[in-house]
């Protein structure tokens, strides 16, 4: 009996401990982001040099790279309320949902109360995407655009001074270079895409409809996937595997960004549609292309504009933060000059700040980031709506279909319209 | 407290003691979500939205979906096609594994390891493997000279659906054989030396001995297989997320699409469906398998 006794208070008390040194972590701040293990690596550098300079604790929580797999391993402590994480990166896509769920924690009274400044960011990126019902909800850390890779140096070889300015342009250019090309590497194909069924295939769509004078979302607001520019556009992106003959027949089921990038990098194409990310691995040592490859807007129709598809990651603090005021610390040192300069120089990534891209040291030492600036201040953003990924979903699904030629693009885009006009009708308020 | 001093009421009641921590387990874990998600399947619970009590509309909606039945084409063919294909390899490997062979034991183990690798790890070989540009599948195609072209395995939704098979039926055939094998070898000797005896040839002792007396092993493999095949999930993210055009989406996936995407009552219902798919499967399973005349 007695000994009963000594293991219930020995247990009792090993639970007390337990419970007061759950209580003593309350000041750290949780930070959740997920990438490349180069990327934890100097995300882990940072946080080490904000603890130092703050006294704040920062415990990073890593998170798969995939983007999917980063939302679900959020969604699930949001959804229940959890105070951890406090602070997480998000997909630009994503805003829209997490504002409208409320697991989002309004910013402008910090901003007031610091008197932090937001001009040197990109306005218009902040006001579209970081605002939610008036109240600016999270701020971004790096943007991203669709961007046109080309090998500058078989251009030169077959004539070319310039990159191609229209897709008809592009696509003589790729078949003199294909034919010509395939005498010593059977395996090489005019221009690489993502094409596969996922969240890149609407950026690549939404590309290819706007510089044909097409759009997802009209000027007023309502959904206008089977435009007859749109349908247009698809019926191109299609003729490139199918007519052309220029993209490869695994467009549709395997090239996203990754696949894109290796096929380009091992030498196999001559044009590849790609995010920023990539001109840093084409001039990393061991690449086959260093030196030899140039960044320019991608292409357009006849009558219609260059355009991109505006990507990016954005931070947020969570609603249910047990750790406000730090956060607001940690957000406001990870979008600072200094963080920003480091990103764009160490990782290769785009900072949020329009203000550095004028900076002497980017003049320096990232000069082909010079000339993004126009290209991410005119990018074109999805549609910023709380069940958006249901739409990007339908609309994935649709546009591969009719890329692997099962149905038509008229009816895979009306199909999408349909859809589409039922998930407002479901989902929206 | 000495046992066999009890009376049978009171045996009875310690019996139940014991039982009582795994009835908990059993509760906790597998009722307790089971009826949650069947609750949750009654509501429009969308992260964004007020949640409010929606009975059943949201399997009145499953009902016009195409989607949904296009998920569930895929799920019952996807099970129709896999599963006779392992039994029939799986009862073909327990038949040589149950003979006397000189390296017995190594090849139960060789035999092991697709089952042994984890799912996740498998599927993203095969994705390689299925890989238009680099794969190995078109790699061997070229050095045979067989085609001119390369394939695109995973580019049409018959040759994704059966590209899906082959890695499937790769990974869960062992399971399967050695399953089968257990059976094999509680069959006595003697009944085949009699059936020798009595003249009958290989297919006949096959056919009138082996499967009957392996029916109960047979409805046992074939209920697990059936009912890890209709939640199949990995392997489907991982080679082709459900592609091309969402051909190849099974119910699992489209579930857990909607719960990705904050639609939680909707995914719920899916995963209802599943749920009574499942269900059914087994039942009729346990009839076939004679449970029930053993048990009398």
């Amino acid at each position: 009996m007695r000994a009963r006794l000594g293991t219930i208070s020995l247990l009792a008390l090993a639970a007390l401990a337990l419970t007061l040194s759950c209580g003593q972590e309350k000041e750290k701040v949780t930070l959740m982001l997920g990438g490349a293990p180069a990327e934890m690596d100097y995300w882990e550098e940072l946080i080490a040099d904000f603890t130092s300079r703050t006294g704040i604790p920062v415990d990073l929580m890593r998170q798969p790279t995939d983007t999917d797999q980063r939302r679900q391993s959020l969604l699930v402590p949001l959804k229940a309320g959890e105070s951890d994480p406090d602070v997480f990166l998000m997909d630009i896509i994503w805003i829209g949902q997490f504002a409208a769920s409320n697991w989002l924690e309004p910013l402008d009274e910090y901003i007031a109360r610091d008197d932090f400044d937001l001009a040197p960011f990109f306005g218009d990126i902040i006001e579209f995407a970081d605002r939610y019902e008036g109240s600016t909800v999270a701020m971004p850390v790096y943007i991203d655009a669709g961007l046109l890779y080309f090998r500058s140096d078989l251009l030169g070889k077959y004539g070319y001074e310039e990159p191609p300015d229209t897709w008809s342009d592009l696509v003589e250019i790729s078949l003199e270079v294909q034919a010509g090309e395939r005498n010593q590497n059977p395996g090489f194909w005019g221009f690489l895409w993502q094409g596969a069924q996922y969240e890149g295939l609407v950026c690549t769509f939404l590309e290819f409809a706007t510089s044909n004078g097409g759009m997802l979302v009209d000027r007023q607001g309502n959904l206008v996937l089977d435009r007859e520019e749109n349908i247009e556009a698809l019926w191109f992106m299609r003729d490139l595997i199918f007519d052309h003959e220029i993209s490869p027949p695994n467009t549709y089921t395997e090239m996203k960004e990754e696949e894109v990038r290796s096929t380009f990098q091992s030498g196999n194409a001559l044009f590849e549609r790609n995010w920023p990310y990539a001109w840093g691995l084409h001039q990393s040592e061991d690449s086959p292309v260093r030196g030899k490859v140039g960044i320019g807007l991608l292409p357009r129709f006849e009558g219609g504009r260059h355009a991109a598809a505006l990507g990016g990651w954005h931070v947020g603090i969570s609603r249910s933060s047990d750790a406000k005021a730090a956060s607001w610390e940690l957000l406001k040192f990870v979008v600072s000059r200094e963080a920003q300069l480091g990103f764009a120089l160490r990782l290769g990534w785009n900072p949020a700040r329009r203000d550095l891209y004028d900076s002497e040291e980017i003049a320096e030492e990232a000069p082909h980031l010079v000339n993004l600036k126009a290209v991410f201040e005119t990018a074109t953003a999805r549609p910023n709506v709380p069940y958006y990924s249901l739409l990007s979903r339908a609309l994935q699904q649709k546009v591969n279909a009719a890329l692997s030629g099962s149905i038509e693009p008229e009816e895979a885009l009306a199909e999408a319209q349909k859809e589409a006009l039922d998930i407002v009708e479901r989902y929206g308020r | 407290m000495k046992l066999k001093a009890l009376s049978g009421r009171r045996q009875e009641r310690v019996a139940y003691l014991f039982i009582l921590p795994l009835a908990a387990v059993i509760v906790l874990f597998i009722v307790v979500p089971v009826i949650g998600t069947f609750w949750t399947s009654l509501f429009k619970d969308v992260t964004y939205l007020p949640t409010e009590f929606a009975f059943l509309s949201n399997y009145k909606r499953l009902f016009t979906d195409s989607n949904f039945y296009q998920s569930l084409r895929f799920t019952l063919l996807f099970v129709a096609t896999t599963i006779p294909i392992e039994m029939v390899l799986g009862m073909i490997f327990a038949l040589i594994l149950n003979e006397r062979l000189r390296y017995r034991n190594a090849l139960r183990a060789t035999v092991l390891i697709p089952w042994a690798v984890p799912t996740i790890v498998a599927a993203r070989t095969w994705e390689l493997i299925y890989n238009y540009g680099y794969g190995l599948a078109n790699y061997i195609l070229a050095l045979l000279h067989v085609s001119g072209d390369p394939v695109n395995w995973l580019g049409s939704p018959v040759s994704a659906f059966f590209a899906l098979v082959l890695a499937d039926v790769w990974k869960t055939t062992p399971f399967v054989a050695i399953i089968l094998l257990a059976g094999l070898q509680t069959i006595p000797e003697e009944i085949y030396e009699q059936a020798r005896v009595d003249g009958t040839n290989l297919f006949q002792r096959f056919f009138k001995i082996t499967l009957p007396m392996l029916r109960p092993v047979v409805a046992v493999a074939l209920i697990f297989r059936s009912i890890d095949t209709i939640r199949i999930l990995d392997l489907i993210y991982v080679v082709t997320d459900g592609g091309p055009g969402g051909s190849t989406t099974s119910l699992s996936l489209y579930g857990y699409k909607y719960f990705n995407e904050g639609d939680f009552g909707y995914g719920s219902a899916i995963a209802v469906v599943l749920f009574i798919l499942a269900f059914l499967l087994s039942v009729s399973y346990l009839r076939i398998g004679g449970f029930s005349r053993d048990l009398g």
